[in-house]
């Protein structure tokens, strides 16, 4: 890709694209958040368990992102580690009104960070602590503090409170994924730059 | 939560999902159960609480780590089962209750049904004494006598308000026959242990019938809907514990493990047992395995059984057994016992082989594996002191094969390549079996003479003093000849020995007997000294062979006791033939 291709997309002529990881426990509203994030005009009414994965795009201001929304069920969970290399950015869901599965969430996302594709890569991970709307539900600090988020130092990362049937706290989150990737773009171009 | 060695071996297999120690919970696994009471894909758990123990009793439900709901039973739970009672949508399961006689059925949480075990036969004799007694025909104490004497003698027990009364102090009787004889008799029994079965498809949302073991010897198949009793099956004692296995419609199989210490499987087609399991001590634990029986016995033992009663297996544990249930992961393929001690461990075994300790903070009593919320490999446990634990296990456990306990190598149950049976062995074992007892007797009537002769033999040995070993206890010698030399000079050496443990042996004298002829010995008479124990006493003598005809004779050793005819010990020797020739 051409500086003038990433000239292009700053001044918003044509959009970066970028593959993004939809990760997360079974019933965690992964699909819910990403068809919330989707036009309104092309967003489902009925959302049913993911089976395998699906593959979705939305746009933002400046990019436009490829979703890899993968199932969280246990049997398809080893699917995940497959598009690792791929994802240029990663979105982890949790129901934080499931307390009984936390730990369970926090192994998936240990598994994760220890993956060799991703240890020691810069990738930005968004969390969304889904379900604040429920009432037994834990607070984004709660479940950054259950899942030991403050270990993770090597990656940027955010955790946003969410309510996806409203799509409360969404636009947030996804400010801020957009703020790291526009980031590492810009990043890398500087760099080419100054080898020319 | 990560102390010690071996729990790191075990937090690679079970996530610490919740543990509460203080829940306040006083049951055991047969009132433990998991179900979609919801019908939204999130397992419930449902806990049967016994409260005090006589108090208090509550039926509890959780979802996830929370309490969400709670109401009161009226009697102490003895086993608490989900089921399907109906195929109306939603499919949510009915919780069953059984207490005393009586089972509880709700539906949405709410009371829905109260089934009533049918009375037992009441005794006709007891039935005409309270008659009399409310005719005011005899006193309290006529009526005390009377039901002592139908309670020794009759066949049909007495009623628990008969057995009362005699337990009564003279005062008190008056009193209490006038407040019970206008009721009539009942003679009730109670459940003990509590199952479901599915009624005629196999599918995990089929419809069941309940399965009720009572302390009156009896096993009880009810209707899912009408809970009418559909089949009857009797049992030589009282059930404890029960495994429901098939579909009432097709074919079914109930494992019953009963107070007298034996197992019985119950099939359809008969009312009575098929097989029967007899124990050296009593069941503590029932689960099946794929079609195998697990049994936990009081004598800290495991013990793996087909369903026919075939002893498979049998494992030592370090503990006594508080409890056990089943591991059963589907879409793994993976089942397995787990078994809680009371050294507050729960071990996993697959087979006879343990392939995993959970250490636990509290002693494990209730047990029970299975989807709770949405996932599938939940384990929950309560303990003794009220306390209640969730494990997941996690999505990478693996389980070694291998035993985890020390035992024998894993050579030792390597399968030997047998060869193919012939059919001469085939005919042979046919005979074998056919004549087992005419060879038997062939066998033992030859194995009398051999030891007959034998022991005629030894007689005619010790008669003749013919033992190289001294019979005599009070001289008890051990003696061998050894021959040195090609001929016709050779040596011959005595090695004597007094095997005595203490005592030394005096007055011996050695003598030896051959032909003049051939032999000619320059010592053919000697005197042995003192003989201390143990020590062995070489004599060597030089016999030369005088003749040259290549022949060779037996030389006879005599060792004789002073003033003693018979001869202590007596030894051949045959001696070789001259190879030498004699210097002339
Ligand atoms: N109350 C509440 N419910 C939500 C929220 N987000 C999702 N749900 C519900 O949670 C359920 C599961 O949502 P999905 O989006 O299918 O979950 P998923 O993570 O894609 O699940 P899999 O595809 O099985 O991995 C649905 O019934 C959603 O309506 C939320 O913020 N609040
Ligand atoms: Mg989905």
């Amino acid at each position: 890709m051409g500086l003038f291709d990433k000239l292009a997309g700053w001044l918003g002529l044509k959009k970066k694209e970028v593959n993004v990881l939809c990760l997360g426990l079974d019933n965690s509203g992964k699909t819910t958040i990403i068809n919330k994030l989707k036009p309104s005009n092309a967003q489902t009414q009925d959302i049913v368990p993911t089976i395998g994965f699906n593959i979705e795009k939305f746009k933002t201001s400046s990019l436009s992102f490829t979703v890899f929304d993968m199932s969280g069920q246990g049997r398809y969970r080893n699917l995940w580690e497959h598009y690792y290399k791929e994802g240029q950015a990663i979105i982890f869901v949790i129901d934080s009104a499931d307390k009984l599965r936390m730990v369970v969430a926090k192994e998936e996302l240990d598994t994760l960070l220890n993956h060799p594709d991703v240890k020691h890569r810069r990738v930005p991970i968004l969390f969304f602590a889904n379900k604040m709307d429920v009432r037994e539900a834990l607070s984004s600090v709660k479940v950054s503090q259950l899942l030991c988020l403050e270990n993770i130092k090597d990656k940027p990362w955010h955790i946003c409170a969410s309510d996806a049937l409203r799509g409360e706290g969404l636009p947030e989150g996804v400010d801020w994924l957009q703020g790291r990737v526009v980031n590492s773009i810009v990043l890398k171009s500087k760099s080419i730059v100054s080898l020319h | 939560m990560s102390s010690g060695t071996e729990m790191n071996a075990e937090s690679s297999k079970w996530l610490d999902a919740h543990y509460d120690p203080v829940a306040n919970l006083y049951t055991f696994s047969s009132c433990i159960d998991l179900a979609d009471l919801n019908g939204d894909g999130e397992n419930r758990l449902v806990i049967g609480d016994l409260g005090t123990g006589s108090s208090n009793m509550k039926l509890k439900v959780y979802r996830g780590t929370a309490l969400m709901n709670e109401s009161t039973l009226l009697d102490l739970p003895t086993g608490l089962v989900s089921f399907l009672m109906d195929l109306h949508e939603p499919r949510i399961p009915a919780i069953a209750v059984a207490s005393g006689p009586f089972i509880y059925v709700y539906k949405n949480l709410r009371p829905y049904f109260k089934f009533t075990l049918p009375s037992l036969e009441i005794n006709a004799l007891e039935q005409d004494v309270w008659q009399q007694a409310r005719e005011g025909q005899i006193d309290p104490l006529a009526l005390k006598e009377l039901l002592e004497g139908i309670r020794d003698t009759a066949d049909v027990p007495l009623s628990v308000r008969s057995l009362r009364y005699l337990g009564l102090e003279t005062q008190d009787m008056e009193e209490f026959v006038s407040l019970h004889k206008q009721q009539p008799i009942r003679r009730q029994t109670v459940i003990t242990c509590i199952g479901t079965l599915k009624k005629s498809s196999a599918d995990e949302d089929g419809v069941s019938c309940l399965v009720i073991g009572t302390e009156s010897n009896d096993v009880y198949i009810l209707d899912p809907e009408a809970f009418t009793i559909l089949s009857k099956l009797s049992l030589p004692s009282a059930p404890t514990m029960m495994d429901v296995t098939g579909q009432f419609d097709v074919e079914f199989r109930i494992t019953v493990a009963c107070r007298n210490g034996n197992i019985y499987i119950l099939r359809r087609e008969s009312s009575k047992p098929k097989y029967c399991i007899e124990l050296s001590s009593h069941p503590v634990g029932l689960v099946r395995v794929g079609k195998n029986v697990v049994v936990g016995c009081a004598e800290e033992r495991l013990y793996g059984f087909t369903q026919k009663g075939k002893k498979l297996w049998t494992a030592q544990l370090p503990a006594p057994i508080t409890t056990m249930a089943t591991m059963d992961l589907p879409t793994r393929g993976f089942q397995a016992v787990l078994v809680g001690l009371a050294n507050c461990e729960v071990h996993l075994y697959r087979d006879k082989n343990l392939v995993s300790t959970i250490k636990s903070p509290d002693v494990v009593t209730g047990l029970r594996f299975g989807r709770y919320g949405r996932e599938d490999g939940a384990l929950v446990m309560t303990t003794k002191g009220g306390g209640l634990a969730v494990k997941i296990l996690k999505r990478t456990a693996a389980f070694d094969e291998r035993d985890a306990a020390p035992g024998p190598p894993p050579a030792q149950s390597v399968r030997l390549n047998v060869p193919k049976k012939t059919k001469l062995y085939v005919d042979q074992t046919l005979r074998e079996r056919e004549h087992a007892t005419a060879m038997h007797r062939a066998f033992q009537m030859d194995l009398s003479r051999v030891r007959l002769a034998a022991a005629q033999a030894y007689v005619r040995a010790l008669e003749a003093s013919l033992t190289p070993m001294s019979a005599n206890p009070a001289a008890p010698l051990k003696l061998n000849a050894v021959v040195q030399g090609l001929g016709p000079a050779f040596k011959l050496t005595l090695n004597v020995q007094n095997t005595a443990a203490s005592r030394p042996i005096l007055n011996l004298t050695v003598s030896f007997l051959y032909d003049g002829g051939l032999y000619s010995m320059r010592t053919p008479y000697f005197r042995i000294p003192l003989l201390v124990p143990g020590l062995v006493y070489p004599f060597e003598t030089l016999v030369e062979c005088t003749s040259d005809k290549g022949i060779s004779d037996v030389i006879k050793v005599f060792v004789l006791h002073d003033g003693k005819t018979a001869p202590l010990l007596t030894a051949h020797i045959n001696m070789p033939v001259s190879e030498g020739l004699a210097l002339e």
